[in-house]
Formats: structure tokens, C-alpha cells, sequence
């Protein structure tokens, strides 16, 4: 049957033979390979020859090449000592060993190693025995004579006769207790004490309710202890070795209670019902999904972790002290950098765990970037120096410079981008800002500051530390210390106008009548300045009261502009958010920059690839 | 496709420490009867327990499928009795005999001064001493044959001591094995499977059992049995025939001489043939069997849907579903829908099915979940589960299309919770001959050798070393 015949079939026109040369050619070559049947199958396909994996045909090739006589086989007679009756002759077909053949040859060294291989050493009668006899493994069960049982293993519930049998059992089935428990059938032995080596038929008909009673750990528990006082007996407790101790104490400890009531946990598990089966099945997948979300939440915080950790400088920098030491460090770092970045776009793009090289934010300091707001206050951007923002801005920075976009204010806002004379190196926290204001301040002025934040309604520390919310928390600070300044100077007035009118009360008192004019002239300018000063405490007390709702949006009863400073806060504050899920942008950590800018170049390579 | 050949290195004796010696598997059912070489995948001889016996004098038996025909004064009768353990000891030996020698080992050609070809033609008058002569060599030749192969024969779980020992005689002093092994059904089941640790479910001809199996070994208490199997199938069938509306006659094939195609539920055109003797009922009851097992094959099915079957709304559902035609031998079709899911029903709810005569019926807890629960709660509760993952079904009725799946949705509702996993062998083979394979299987291990049972041990013990050692 031919690709044609199958086109008759299955009605095909004949009219793709414009490419049937083309096809002989190409079913050429595989032809001479296919043979009988995979021939026909390969057929069948016609102008799609079906893939048939190519026949191995080293195996016939080798056994074709060899021309030598085919082995002869024989039907060998062994037997098997591992039998309790090793009489047994079975026999099976071996290869005849030709001990006379020549010793050069490979196959008669193979056949040798086969016959060390199967271990058939020949036992005293030249007869081979099986190479399966060494697979022979025995149990041993505790042994004891009739005196030793009357000393040591005597018990109320256990006859002799019955632990008799109880160890013959653990000795035929190999102390697989599950079937010595399902065969256990012991009946005490007939009443006129005839004990019968084979007739086991008379015992076996009536089982005695009471043996019935007896559970596998009831069996066990018998065993155990026989065993380990046997075990004691052999050998005291003291001479024995760490695991035949550990053994010993492994029986001597079985409890069968525990062993019951573990079976009867596990029958519980058994038959549960669909509801509470479908139940633990649900809290299992929640315990898998909550180890998978904490496994996650560790990983995360791991490189985390690993991104605050920035390298500290390790040699000594006095060297770079003067300019001339300044200048070298320059030149190697440049020489550094350049060379870095031919190999940026290569395949080994920094990953953002990668600790980078300590020079990266020096590189950097021509122009500074830093894609977080650091430090509060916001510097115009400095003239001449490109601004970049994203990492794809920075990547086509590096592309080509002059097609650099320009950021409004307003996209730098959204950004997140600030312009900053001078950084401090590493990271920092912008809580750690906020902290450094409260650290500068004594005791009891932290004390009163709070107390103020605590009549405003705002948290001493703040929740959300974006840029824009800790500079109005500074401003927010800024204003509470000048209102406790404030505060403070009115009520040293205070102090001093009470301390004024008691002088003048005490005077009036002392003095007569007519000394009170002169005194109130004497007072009035105190009391003018007294006023002077409670009105700048309300200045001030005003001030930080309208700067405040700026800072907490939740205060719904805001003046027009400050909802404009509102909405304007909001604005960056989603610029900070939005910022802040791209990698690489929080925290303006500097190491960082190097491998934003490999995965950067990355992605515009390939594009540029394309 | 091309074989990729083992390297030598990698060559099965070393892999599956097998180390053949010869050894010959028998394996009897209530149906049928399987012989084979052990290392074999499928028994080479396979004939039915029934044999035909003719009453007229002088009695004879008749082996095998072929010679089981309309006779006068002909009998089917079977060996084995209802619960799969020997009954007929007089024949067993026979019928065994037959498959193990003449089977299996017809290579042994009769020499030829003695075949017949050769003789002189004016001998030929001798001819009842030269038969005689003949039959008595045969029989040393039996015990000759047999002398050379060890000998592994499959039970029932439940077999008796006696039979037990009845069947260790024939062995050892009929055939003169060098060697013997007695081996559980179920057990060997497992193996076939590849495990030493199942829940065997057999359901064959006579009876179903339930099993659970050890480390190789049966546990005895776990043995369930209930007679729902091939047989009570075919009850089902003949009641379903006998109550559907037109009644269905069943027509075995023996009795057509020839038929017309008819339409679907049309009178039969057929003429039937005429004995002049008597077919014994037995012979007929026979020939039926093989009607209704063609019947099980091709449209029986189980549900297999959520639910059981008489559960709200999946009777009509069942209705809808698309039935299958059956052609009875005597040209008789018709269309079966619901009914199909029916007569299986009773597998598993003993309220489900069709009518039966009161000796038929099962019991509550006679079912199939009904024997799985009663086999596992007669076990250590540590092993139920491994047991409820490692489900071997066997036998030739667990064929029938959706039998698999019904049994998973009835163990998953039965222990929702558990791990439940089922082994049923794709190939139909491994199915039916279960057993066998896994007996083949285990007398081709090298590592069994230590197991057989010797001659001399045998001489040494009495047959009563099979209760010993096949424990
Ligand atoms: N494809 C099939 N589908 C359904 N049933 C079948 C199929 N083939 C055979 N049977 C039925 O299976 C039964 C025979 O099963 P099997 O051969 O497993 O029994 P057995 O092993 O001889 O008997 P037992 O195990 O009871 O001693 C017969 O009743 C027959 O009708
Ligand atoms: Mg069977």
C-alpha cells in the first residue's frame, strides 16, 4: 500500500503531484533505513512522511558480525541451601562455560564475571547452588529454657504454653505482626493434656471467645517483654551497647495503652464523615497556603534585608583626604565605571540582591539622581544636568543622551523625582529623619511635643513616611516647636506679670493711696509687653493651625487652599506610590542604581536587537 | 517499531531475580480452568471447569470446550462446586492431567514404532490388547512427565484443609512432582498486580471475595465472600428476560439450524434443530451460559455516574442514555436502555436489580461495599489505609464496562477522607487470569526456590505439610 492508495481512499486529487519528484527524492535517502513494517507505516504518510524513530540496529549488526558458534545451553541442575531441605534438585538453562576455549577471548572473561556475579559457588558435590540463597534472611525470636521462664517471665495472663505459641508465631511470619495477630488462634490445650505434634484439627475448630480478646497490642506488649527480660538475662543491662540498650529500653517501655489509644485516634480519622473530611482538607490547604505566604514574606524581607546591607568601606580613606588622592580615586573609578558598563549589557545583569561595588554612587555624582526624597528639601534642578526619573529614562539616557525627555514639574512630582546638592552615603530612613528632629530635643521638650501631637490627633510616628508627608511632618514639627517656644515665653510673662501684680499688690498695701497712680504707671508698660507677647503666642499658635490640616487630610474642616495643598499632597503621594512598586526607587539606595541600570540596558539592547 | 534490546548489563534475570525451573502453574475456577508454564503472561491452556459426561455405559468424560456438544446420554457437570473449592476428586485429577501433559506438553511425540503409522496392517485385529498396551505407557509416561516440572496450584482463600491435602496427594503421589506450592487466589492477585499489599477484589464466576493480603500473605480474618458473581449476573439476565414485556425466550445456539434476520422485537424466523435423543438439561443450561455471557460483554454496563443508580432522577437519565441492540442466536433483537445499568445494580445495592428466586437472593451485607467495609474492619487499623490505596480488582465480571469507576465513587463515599486508588489491569488478559499470571509470576523467582515444597519434605510430613507451610 503506497501514499496513491491512500489518496484513492480517502478521494484526494492526484493534483499535488507537480511535487512528487521533489518527494522521491527526499523519501530516498530514508528508504534503504526502513524495512517491513515501519517501511509500509512510513509510506502511508505519503508527502508527510511520518517520523519513525530510526531502528537501532547496532544490536543485530554486532550479533550478525560475530560469527562464532551460538553458545551452547544447558539444562543445569542446583539447588538452594537456604531450603530447610536442601535435597531439592531444580534445574534450569545455563550457558555452557567452555573451559577448554581461548583464554585471550572477552567473552570468556565476561561469562566468568557472570558466574562471580551470580555467586553460584559450587557447593562440596560440584553441585551449583542457587544465587539466591544468600537473600535468605531469618528473624531471631528470645529463647528460653523452662527455668528461666519460671524466674523471670511468669505473668497472670500468659501461660507458658501460650507464649510458646505466641513466639512460634512471631518466628513464622516474621514478626509481621499485622498476620500473627490475624492468625492467632490459641486454645488452651485439651483437657486430658495430650498435646499432639500434628493434630491441629482436633484445637482449631472451637476458638475460645477469650482468645479473640486478645488485641495485636496485647500480643506485642507480651512479646516485648519477653524479649527485653530475655535480652536482660543474656546480658546484664550495664554491659550492653548503645543499641542493644536503646533496644532494650525501646520493649521494656512499650505501652500498650499509648498504642490503643493511638489506634483509636486513628480509627476516628477513618471514618470521618464527607463534612469534616472536605473540612480538614480546607485547613490543610490553608496551612500550605499561609507556610507558602510566610515563606514568601521571609524571602522578601531576606532581600531586604540584603539591600540595606551596603558594603562599608574597608580601607582606610585618609589617602583620598587631599585632592591629589581625590584625583587618583577619580581616574580609577572613571577607568572602573566605563569598563562596567561595556559589560553591563552582557548576560549577567546584576540581580537586585547583588551587593554593587561601593564606587556606583560615586560614578553617579556628577549628576545626581536620586529617585527617592531622601532629604526633605527639594532642590530646582541643577542647570545643565539631564533629569531622569525611571529606569527606562535612565536606560535611554544612557542610550543616547540627547534624546533625553525633559520632566515637567509635574510628571517629576508624580515621579517622585527631587534634585539634591549633596547626599549622604547609604541609604536612609525617612523615619530616621523624623527621629534625629525628636532626638536633638530634651526630654522634656520630646514630652511636650508629643503631648501637642497628641492634642492635634497625629501620630508621633508617622504611618506612611512618603516624601511629602514626612516634609510636612517636618513643617508640621517645625511649627510645634516654635508654638511651645511660643508658649513657653508667654507663660515666663505670665510668671512675671503675676509676680509684677503681687510686688505692686504688696506695695499698694504698704504704701498709702496716693503711691497706687505711680505705681500703675510703672506697670503699663509691662502690661503692653505682656500683650505683645500673648498676641505673637497667637500668631504663632495660629500659624501651626492652618499649616496642620496640610499635613492630616483626615481634618475635614480645612480652609479652600489648604484642600488645594490637599489635593496637591495626594498627587505626589500617589507619584510616591507609584514609585515606589518599581524596584529599585525607595530608599534611594545607591548600590542599586548599578543593577537597575543593567536590567535597563537589558531590555534596550534586546529591543534595540529586534 | 523497533526494540530497544537490554543491554546486557541490564538483562531481566538480574533486574526481576527471576530464575525459571520449569515450573507449571495451574490454576482452577468455577468457570475455568488455566495451565500454564510459569515465567508465561498468559496460561496456555484454558478450558471450563464443565466437562461433558456420558451416562451410557461405558461412562466417559469429555475435556474441553470442542468436545462439549449435543450427545445422547450427555451430562455437563462440573468439578468444582459453587464455592470454587474441588468437589469431584475423581475427575480433577483428570482434567488437570489433561491440560498439564497433553497441553502443554504435546512436543513429546508419541515414538514412532508406536504412533500407528507404522503398524502392520494385519495386526490390526489385535486391536483392544495393542489399546490397552498403549494407555498403560501413557501412564508411566504421566508420572515420567511431570516428574521434571515443580508444580504451583492456585485455591480459593476459604479452601478446605482436605481438599487441600486431597490436591497435594494428587501432586505428589499421582504425578510424582519434584516439587509443589499451594498459593491463595487473591494473594497471587496481588502480585499479578505487582503488590505485596493490596485489597484484592475478585469477582469470577461462582462467587466474589474480598481479601486483604499482607506482605504477601492473606489475612484470614479480612476473607469475605458472597455468591454475587458471574452466575448471579446471569440470574439477573434470565429475569430480566423472563419479566420484560414481549418475554424473551433464550434459544441457545446448539438448537438453530438457521435463521432470518428479523426487525427488532419481530417474530423469530428460525428453524430449530431436532435431536432424537434427549438433551440433558444440563447441557442446555451450559450452552445458555455462553448466550448470557456474550449478553455481559456486549450491553451490560454498570453505573457509573454520581449516585446509585435508583437515586432521584438518574433512572431517567439512565433512559436516556443510548442503549444497545442484542441479537439472540435464534435471530431474536431488541434494544436494551436502563435495563442494562439494572441487572448490575445488585453488585452493589442489594435493593437494586431484578427479581431472583429466594436461593438467589444476597443479603445487606452481601454487596461489594458492603464485603470491602466487613474485609477492613476485620484488619489492624494502621493498614486500612494502605490497603484503601492499593484496590487490585480481578476476575473476568469486574470486565464489564464501568465497573472500575462505580467501585471508586462507592469506596470515595463510603470513606471520604481516604486515599483511595484502584488497580485494574488494562488488558483484558491480565484481568481474567489474574491469578494464574500471578502464580507464573511467583514460581519463576529465583528467590522462591527456598519456598517449594520437596518431595522429600512431602515424604517426610505427610500431607499435612500443606497446612504447615502454605499457611
Ligand atoms: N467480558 C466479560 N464481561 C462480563 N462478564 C464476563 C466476561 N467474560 C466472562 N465473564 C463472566 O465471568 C465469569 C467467569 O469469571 P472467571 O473466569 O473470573 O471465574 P473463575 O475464576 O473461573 O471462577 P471463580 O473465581 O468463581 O472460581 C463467567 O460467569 C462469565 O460469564
Ligand atoms: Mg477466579
Amino acid at each position: 500500500m503506497s501514499s496513491s492508495d491512500v489518496r484513492d481512499v480517502l478521494n484526494l486529487s492526484e493534483g499535488a503531484s507537480g511535487t512528487r519528484p521533489n518527494k522521491k527524492q527526499r523519501l530516498a535517502a530514508p528508504r534503504p533505513n526502513l524495512k517491513g513494517l515501519a517501511r509500509e507505516v512510513h509510506n502511508l504518510g505519503g508527502d508527510n512522511p511520518i517520523a519513525i524513530v530510526p531502528e537501532v540496529t547496532q544490536f543485530k549488526k554486532r550479533r550478525f558480525a560475530n560469527r562464532k558458534p551460538a553458545s551452547r545451553w544447558e539444562m543445569r541442575s542446583f539447588r538452594n541451601s537456604a531450603r530447610n531441605d536442601p535435597t531439592l534438585i531444580l534445574k534450569h538453562w545455563r550457558r555452557i562455560e567452555e573451559k577448554q576455549s581461548n583464554q585471550d577471548s572477552p567473552a570468556e572473561e565476561l561469562k566468568q564475571e557472570d558466574g562471580t556475579q551470580e555467586g553460584q559457588a559450587p557447593t562440596q558435590d560440584g553441585m551449583e547452588d542457587s544465587s539466591f540463597a544468600k537473600f535468605n534472611a531469618q528473624v531471631s525470636v528470645p529463647q528460653y529454657s523452662d527455668d528461666q521462664y519460671a524466674q523471670t517471665l511468669t505473668s497472670d495472663t500468659w501461660t507458658k504454653d501460650e507464649t510458646d505459641y505466641l513466639l512460634d508465631l512471631a518466628k513464622a511470619f516474621d514478626l509481621r505482626w499485622p498476620l500473627i495477630w490475624d492468625r492467632y488462634e490459641w486454645t488452651p490445650p485439651a483437657t486430658n493434656g495430650e498435646a499432639n505434634e500434628n493434630g491441629d484439627e482436633s484445637k482449631a475448630i472451637v476458638p475460645l471467645p477469650d482468645t479473640q480478646a486478645r488485641t495485636m497490642e496485647d500480643l506485642k506488649a507480651r512479646y516485648y517483654e519477653v524479649a527485653a527480660k530475655m535480652m536482660a538475662v543474656q546480658k546484664p543491662v550495664q554491659y550492653m551497647t548503645q543499641p542493644e540498650f536503646a533496644l532494650h529500653e525501646l520493649m521494656a517501655r512499650f505501652n500498650p495503652e499509648q498504642e490503643k489509644m493511638r489506634k483509636n485516634f486513628a480509627l476516628n480519622a477513618f471514618t470521618r464523615s464527607r463534612e469534616e473530611a472536605r473540612e480538614e482538607e480546607s485547613l490543610l490547604l490553608e496551612i500550605k497556603r499561609i507556610l507558602a505566604r510566610s515563606e514568601r514574606f521571609n524571602e522578601e524581607r531576606r532581600e531586604l534585608y540584603s539591600r540595606l546591607d551596603y558594603p562599608h568601606a574597608e580601607t582606610d580613606i585618609s589617602s583620598f583626604k587631599s585632592s591629589a588622592g581625590l584625583q587618583t580615586l577619580l581616574g580609577t573609578l572613571m577607568n572602573a565605571s566605563s569598563k562596567k558598563r561595556k559589560t553591563l549589557p552582557g548576560p549577567e545583569g546584576a540581580s537586585p540582591s547583588n551587593p554593587a561595588p561601593p564606587q556606583v554612587p560615586v560614578q553617579d555624582s556628577g549628576r545626581r539622581e536620586s529617585s527617592g526624597p531622601s532629604t526633605g528639601n527639594r532642590e530646582p534642578p541643577a542647570t545643565g544636568t539631564p533629569t531622569t526619573a525611571s529606569k527606562k529614562g535612565q536606560s535611554q539616557a544612557q542610550q543616547s543622551p540627547a534624546e533625553r525627555p525633559k520632566l515637567t514639574e509635574k510628571e517629576e512630582a508624580i515621579y517622585g523625582v527631587t534634585h539634591h546638592d549633596r547626599l549622604g552615603s547609604g541609604p536612609t530612613f525617612r523615619t530616621e529623619k523624623i527621629n534625629k528632629l525628636f532626638s536633638h530635643k530634651s526630654n522634656q521638650q520630646q514630652l511636650r511635643i508629643n503631648n501637642t501631637l497628641n492634642e492635634l490627633d497625629v501620630p508621633s510616628k508617622l504611618a506612611m513616611p512618603t516624601s511629602a508627608t514626612t516634609s510636612q511632618y517636618e513643617q508640621l514639627l517645625g511649627a510645634v516647636n516654635s508654638l511651645l517656644e511660643a508658649r513657653k515665653v508667654s507663660d515666663k510673662l505670665d510668671g512675671e506679670i503675676k509676680i509684677e501684680l503681687a510686688k505692686k499688690a504688696e506695695r499698694e498695701k504698704a504704701n498709702a493711696p496716693p503711691d497706687s497712680e505711680k505705681s500703675k504707671a510703672q506697670e503699663d508698660p509691662s502690661k503692653e509687653s505682656a500683650e505683645g507677647a500673648a498676641a505673637t503666642t497667637a500668631e504663632a499658635a495660629s500659624k501651626p493651625g492652618s499649616t496642620e490640616p496640610d499635613d492630616d487630610e483626615e481634618e475635614g474642616d480645612t480652609p479652600q487652599n489648604t484642600t488645594a495643598a490637599g489635593a496637591q499632597t495626594e498627587e505626589e503621594e500617589i507619584g510616591v506610590e507609584g514609585k515606589a512598586v518599581r524596584p529599585g526607587s525607595s530608599g534611594a539606595s545607591h548600590k542599586r542604581s548599578a543593577s537597575v541600570l543593567s536590567t535597563a540596558s537589558d531590555k534596550s539592547s534586546k529591543r534595540q536587537k529586534k | 517499531m523497533a526494540q530497544q534490546p537490554l543491554s546486557s548489563a541490564a538483562q531481566p534475570t538480574d533486574v526481576y531475580g527471576g530464575d525459571e525451573v520449569s515450573a507449571l502453574v495451574l490454576d482452577p475456577g468455577y468457570c475455568n480452568t488455566r495451565a500454564g508454564w510459569a515465567g508465561e503472561d498468559v496460561p496456555k491452556s484454558i478450558l471450563p471447569s464443565f466437562y461433558g459426561h456420558s451416562t451410557a455405559t461405558p461412562t466417559q468424560n469429555y475435556f474441553g470446550d470442542e468436545r462439549l456438544i449435543p450427545r445422547a446420554d450427555f451430562e455437563i457437570r462440573n468439578y468444582m462446586n459453587k464455592d470454587s473449592v474441588v468437589e469431584d476428586w475423581d475427575v480433577a485429577p483428570k482434567i488437570w492431567e489433561h491440560m498439564l501433559i497433553n497441553r502443554l506438553q504435546p512436543d513429546k511425540q508419541t515414538p514412532p514404532s508406536k504412533n500407528g503409522l507404522n503398524d502392520d496392517p494385519k495386526e490390526k485385529t489385535q486391536d483392544g490388547e495393542g489399546d490397552v498396551a498403549m494407555e498403560e505407557t501413557e501412564n508411566q509416561e504421566i508420572e515420567k512427565l511431570l516428574q521434571e516440572n515443580p508444580l504451583l496450584v492456585t485455591e480459593a482463600p476459604w479452601n478446605t484443609p482436605k481438599a487441600r491435602e486431597k490436591t497435594t496427594e494428587v501432586i505428589m503421589e499421582t504425578w510424582g512432582c519434584p516439587a509443589f506450592w499451594l498459593s491463595r487466589t487473591p494473594v497471587l492477585s496481588a502480585f499479578a498486580a505487582g503488590k505485596a499489599t493490596a485489597l484484592v477484589i475478585d469477582v469470577g464466576g461462582a462467587n466474589t471475595s474480598v481479601a486483604a493480603i499482607h506482605d504477601g500473605m492473606v489475612l484470614k480474618r479480612s476473607i469475605q465472600k458472597s455468591p454475587i458473581g458471574g452466575l448471579w449476573l446471569s440470574s439477573q439476565i434470565r429475569s430480566l428476560w423472563e419479566t420484560s414485556e414481549p418475554k424473551v425466550t433464550l434459544t441457545p445456539t446448539y438448537m438453530v439450524e438457521n435463521k432470518t434476520p428479523v426487525d427488532a422485537l419481530a417474530p423469530v424466523q428460525a428453524r430449530l434443530r431436532h435431536f432424537p435423543y434427549q438433551i440433558h438439561s444440563s447441557f442446555r443450561a451450559y450452552e445458555e451460559e455462553r448466550v448470557l455471557t456474550e449478553f455481559k460483554e456486549s450491553v451490560v454496563e454498570v453505573w457509573n455516574k454520581p449516585g446509585r443508580l435508583n437515586s432521584p432522577g438518574n433512572e431517567e437519565f439512565a433512559k436516556t442514555l443510548p442503549g444497545r441492540v442484542f441479537e439472540m442466536p435464534d435471530g431474536w433483537n431488541q434494544m436494551w436502555r436502563e435495563q442494562r445499568f439494572k441487572l448490575t445494580e445488585g453488585l452493589f445495592d442489594e435493593t437494586a436489580g431484578y427479581p431472583l428466586p429466594e436461593e438467589e437472593r444476597v443479603g445487606k451485607n452481601q454487596t461489594i461495599p458492603a464485603l470491602i467495609r466487613a474485609a477492613l474492619e476485620a484488619v489492624d487499623v494502621d493498614l486500612r489505609g494502605n490497603l484503601l490505596a492499593n484496590v487490585v480488582v480481578t476476575g473476568s465480571t469486574t470486565l464489564i464496562n464501568g465497573f472500575n469507576d462505580r467501585l471508586q465513587n462507592e469506596l470515595a463515599a463510603m470513606y471520604p477522607g481516604m486515599k483511595i486508588k484502584i488497580h485494574a489491569a488494562g488488558l483484558t488478559s491480565e484481568r481474567r487470569f489474574g491469578a494464574w499470571i500471578g502464580g507464573s509470576i511467583l514460581a519463576s523467582l529465583g528467590t522462591f526456590h527456598q519456598m517449594w515444597i520437596s518431595r522429600k519434605e512431602y515424604e517426610e510430613n505427610g500431607p499435612g505439610i500443606v497446612e504447615k507451610r502454605c499457611k
